[in-house]
């Protein structure tokens, strides 16, 4: 999947291109976000498009953010659907990321 | 022919022919555009939709009138769950209910067609096994009709109660496949779907405070599609709404295998997890260990729950509020999981702090017990739970470590009753009691009979009564008259209006007025010429569906429900038995004529109980068949017993059995319907028995049989000696012999010898030869009874007369107002 990179400043804005991210594509978003997790590490996932995501899903955005930690960066959420935040909540994984609600409010957060 | 129940209702439309005028185009219109059929070309089913489609707009109209209403007055909100609801057929009660019975039946009639007859054509949705679904299906009757907020919640199964068939006498099972033809009555609600994860893992991490954080992984995911069905009140200015879940599978969750090029795996996926509401389970089938079944409830559980907690958020924002707005009554522990689901969207969603979660968990869910017998308590092993809910095991196990660290302090050095009140059984292997979760998770835990609640309280759960003495309650069952008198039994609702007024079919203790015409001549000739008309139904009945003339003025002596031990249909069985060799051997005839009637079904994998289907038809054929006795004694079984059968086989019985062992039958609701429609109860002290002798007297009344005291004393004194009732009694000894004699059996020797052993041994639970003579004894002063006619119509008017107890009205009255602390727009004064 093309993974679109804009740069805030030093904050990279990755957007999620589908609208669901599941058991189907969840491999490809992890093969294509490598490139975008090496030479970043202040990353910000625009999610506005995503409308369903499955344990799959979660579980690669997990390892992009445990990629980040591990080389002290981090990966901040924005643009959830109700649906989608929901499945986060469901799953305790709302409070493993920070999450908000807009990319402004996202890429400001990485300021403070 | 129109009833009163309709003119009286109906007089109060001023332009009736316009009224009608009205419908044929509605049920025209239904015809054409909904289901897409021309007028010269549609078949009996579809002018039954068409009908259905019509009545379903005016629900439409009084529902989203009822919604708004209570959005603007956001009163409390009853949430009750059930894994059963057994409705039954709706179109009928449906018309009553609105008022609206006459107007159809002439619109049906200037179409040249009859109304009955379209209402016959529709196919019962056998959503349950027996009592505790219908219970459900008449609490939403009540609902409706008393103005309660309610929503009830289940399961759309696809394949409802499995339909009977009699081959050589043995039970055959087949499909009900209600949902094949669609419904007309369900709405679909895709758009309001939610999602549901099972399975799965536990990753334990911290969180981004550095808490403890357990996430939920690689679980798999369901999709719940609700589809509403409408309940009408009586009288028409509320309706209810029933929400029955159907499972989907997401595409995603095929779509992997699909894409690894497994397309067969991938389709057998999508159906495993549409399996989910595929079935429902029949009772008495060993579904503890069932996985499905697991999943089934958490289903339940988990898409009801987002339904609540996402309308109890479109209008508050603190979940301090919860309890305050929202009620959930848990119809046995079949959806005991809320607890543990409704403190992990708390706890893990809302982020709520543990203690406080709990207080409004405890505080918003209350728990109906309809089970005596420890053994069939719900239990899951803890291995099967950890595969398919892993989050919900590790907050059990929380909870269980609180109310243990909370009893240990008040029963420090009992270690035993902390064992039993424990959540987690120590067995091997280890098992999750899901009454022990209802009971500390609820604030309220209530029986559905007196002498039930008593036993609860002294035998099923004492340490929890000693903890929480406030926490139980009792809820006497209760039935709608609506359903079960003015629906099934029109005669008699017409002659009981025309005798006192329509009050009874609001406030059922209205019957009361009847006591004083009970020993008036004309008004028994009346109720004994309704009671002959629905007998002589019933016959052509039994004639049609079991090949067996039966005559209408023989006592019709009735015995429907589920086919049980604990029922103890064998008791019946040898009571007939007795009663013919008496007359073959011994020459002494019965008091008069006597049709005894069994109903009901067996549960697929029960062996007794369909030893017991069998056994009732082979006496039959026995006894039908031998000129010597079929005078005086025929026996009948009519097959698939569901609720359409049983609204024209109750308002025909003479007498109402309800035999079970004292101490076994939580409330019995046959009872209840039998008595309603006039039928004399032969029966034991047990469940609502009890209740019904307080209410019509010893005098109107049959009992006999042991008390719950008494088998208590003979079980704990292990005093039982079966033996010694056939050593003092040669006629009981020539019952139980005629089961080895192959009397009964000729054909296949051997075939009931298990059944001597049985009630010879003296671990006997259900005491037959105990409870016999005195039985036999009842039945002979019940026959001796109704030879004398203007007695026995006396007694039947009385317990007509008597039954305003018994309302669903009631029931649910005492729920609300004792235990979700709401009140509806009728009882609010």
């Amino acid at each position: 999947m093309e993974i679109a990179v804009d740069n805030v400043g030093s904050v990279a804005v990755a957007t999620v291109p589908v609208d669901e991210l599941d058991a189907s594509n969840a491999a490809e978003f992890k093969r294509d976000m490598a490139p975008v997790l090496q030479t970043n590490t202040r990353l910000v996932l625009d999610l506005s498009r995503l409308r369903f995501v499955d344990s799959s899903g979660l579980g690669a955005m997990l390892s992009c953010l445990r990629q980040l930690s591990s080389k002290s960066g981090d990966l901040k959420l924005c643009g959830m659907s109700k649906q989608v935040r929901g499945l986060f909540e469901l799953v305790r994984m709302h409070r493993i990321f920070d999450i908000y609600g807009t990319k402004e409010e996202a890429v400001h957060a990485f300021k403070h | 022919m129109p009833s009163n129940t309709e003119s009286a209702a109906e007089a109060r439309n001023p332009a009736t022919s316009d009224l009608v005028s009205a419908i044929q185009d509605s049920i025209a219109r239904h015809v054409r555009y909904s289901l897409g059929k021309s007028w010269n070309d549609f078949s009996c089913r579809d002018l039954f939709d068409a009908v259905a489609l019509s009545v379903r707009d005016r629900l439409v109209d009084i529902w989203l009138e009822t919604d708004e209403r209570f959005r603007r007055d956001d009163p409390k909100r009853i949430n009750y769950l059930s894994i059963e609801f057994l409705i039954g057929q709706s179109l009928g009660n449906h018309l009553h209910n609105l008022g609206i019975r006459g107007l159809y039946r002439q619109a049906m009639s200037n179409f040249g067609a009859d109304l009955e007859a379209v209402e016959e054509s529709e196919e019962d949705a056998a959503l349950g096994n027996g009592g505790l679904g219908r219970l459900a299906a008449c609490f939403l009757d009540s609902f409706a009709t008393l103005g309660i907020p309610a929503c009830g919640y289940g399961i759309n199964y696809e394949y409802g109660l499995f339909k009977q068939e009699i081959d050589s006498g043995y039970q055959v099972e087949k499909p009900d496949n209600w949902l094949a033809q669609s419904t007309p009555w369900e709405i679909p609600r895709p758009e309001e779907a939610c999602l549901v994860p099972v399975y799965g893992r536990i990753e334990h991490g911290v969180d981004r405070k550095g808490a403890y954080n357990p996430m939920w992984m690689d679980w798999r995911v369901l999709i719940g599609v609700p589809h509403d069905m409408l309940i009408s009140g009586y009288g028409g200015s509320t309706v209810a709404r029933l929400r029955l879940y159907a499972a989907r599978s997401s595409r995603e969750f095929d779509m992997q295998i699909f894409n690894d090029g497994d397309y067969f795996k991938a389709v057998e996926q999508k159906i495993a997890s549409e399996t989910i509401s595929k079935v429902l389970y029949p009772s008495d089938a060993v579904i503890a260990g069932r996985e499905l079944r697991l999943v089934q409830e958490y289903f339940l559980v988990a898409c009801a729950m987002r339904d609540i907690v996402r309308r109890f958020e479109q209008g508050h924002a603190k979940f301090q509020e919860f309890s305050a707005k929202v009620a959930l009554q848990l119809n046995d522990t079949h959806p005991a999981l809320a607890v543990a689901e409704l403190m992990r969207i708390l706890v893990d969603e809302k982020e709520l702090e543990w203690e406080e979660a709990w207080t409004i968990t405890q505080a918003t869910l209350g728990y109906t017990n309809h089970t005596l017998a420890p053994e069939a308590l719900e239990k899951w092993p803890v291995s099967l739970f950890e595969t398919v809910l892993p989050r919900h095991l590790q907050i059990i196990y929380e909870i269980n470590r609180r109310f243990l660290d909370r009893i240990s302090v008040t029963h420090q050095a009992d270690v035993e009753r902390i064992r039993r009140m424990s959540i987690i059984e120590e067995s091997a292997p280890k098992q999750v009691r899901m009454a022990n979760l209802a009971i500390v998770g609820s604030h309220s835990i209530n029986g559905v009979s007196e002498i039930h609640t008593e036993l609860v309280k002294s035998s099923l759960a004492p340490d929890f009564y000693q903890l929480f003495p406030e926490k139980f309650n009792n809820k006497t069952n209760g039935i709608t008259q609506r359903r079960w008198l003015l629906k099934a039994n029109p005669a008699l609702a017409n002659l009981i209006n025309s005798t006192i007024g329509e009050r009874w079919l609001t406030d059922l203790y209205g019957l009361r007025e009847l006591e004083s015409h009970a020993a008036d001549t004309s008004f028994q000739a009346e109720f004994q010429k309704v009671k002959r008309s629905n007998k002589e139904k019933l016959a052509k009945i039994i004639q049609d569906t079991a090949r067996l003339k039966v005559d209408p003025d023989s006592l019709f002596d009735i015995q429907v429900k589920r086919i049980h031990a604990y029922k103890r249909q064998l008791l019946n069985v040898m009571h007939i038995i007795d009663e013919y060799l008496c007359l073959v051997e011994d020459g002494r005839q019965p008091a008069g004529p006597k049709t005894y009637i069994f109903a009901g079904k067996a549960a697929p994998g029960f062996w007794y109980a369909k030893q017991m289907i069998k056994l009732i038809h082979n006496v039959g054929r026995v006894v039908n068949n031998d000129s010597r006795a079929s005078q005086w004694i025929k026996v009948a079984f009519i097959p698939d017993y569901r609720v359409s059968l049983a609204e024209k086989i109750i308002p025909a019985a003479d007498l109402s059995e309800q035999i079970s062992t004292a101490g076994t039958e939580a409330s019995g609701t046959g009872n209840m319907k039998l008595a309603l429609n006039g039928a004399v109860t032969i029966g034991t002290l047990d469940g609502a028995n009890i209740e019904i002798l307080q209410e019509v007297g010893g005098e109107n009344i049959f009992i006999f049989g042991l008390k719950v005291t008494e088998i208590r004393a003979i079980r704990e004194q292990k005093s039982y000696r079966p033996w010694d009732y056939c050593a003092r009694n040669p006629r009981v000894k020539r019952v139980v012999d005629s089961f080895s004699s192959n009397l009964f059996c000729p054909q296949e020797p051997g075939l009931f010898a298990w059944i001597s052993a049985s009630v010879l041994d003296a671990k006997d639970e259900h005491f037959h030869l105990a409870d016999f003579t005195p039985y036999v004894n009842a039945q002979d002063k019940s026959g001796n009874t109704f030879r004398d006619r203007v007695r026995w119509a006396r007694m039947a008017i009385l317990n007509v007369a008597r039954m305003g107890k018994f309302s669903s009205d009631r029931t649910v009255t005492e729920y609300a107002r004792e235990i979700w602390g709401v009140k509806g727009s009728r009882f609010a004064d």
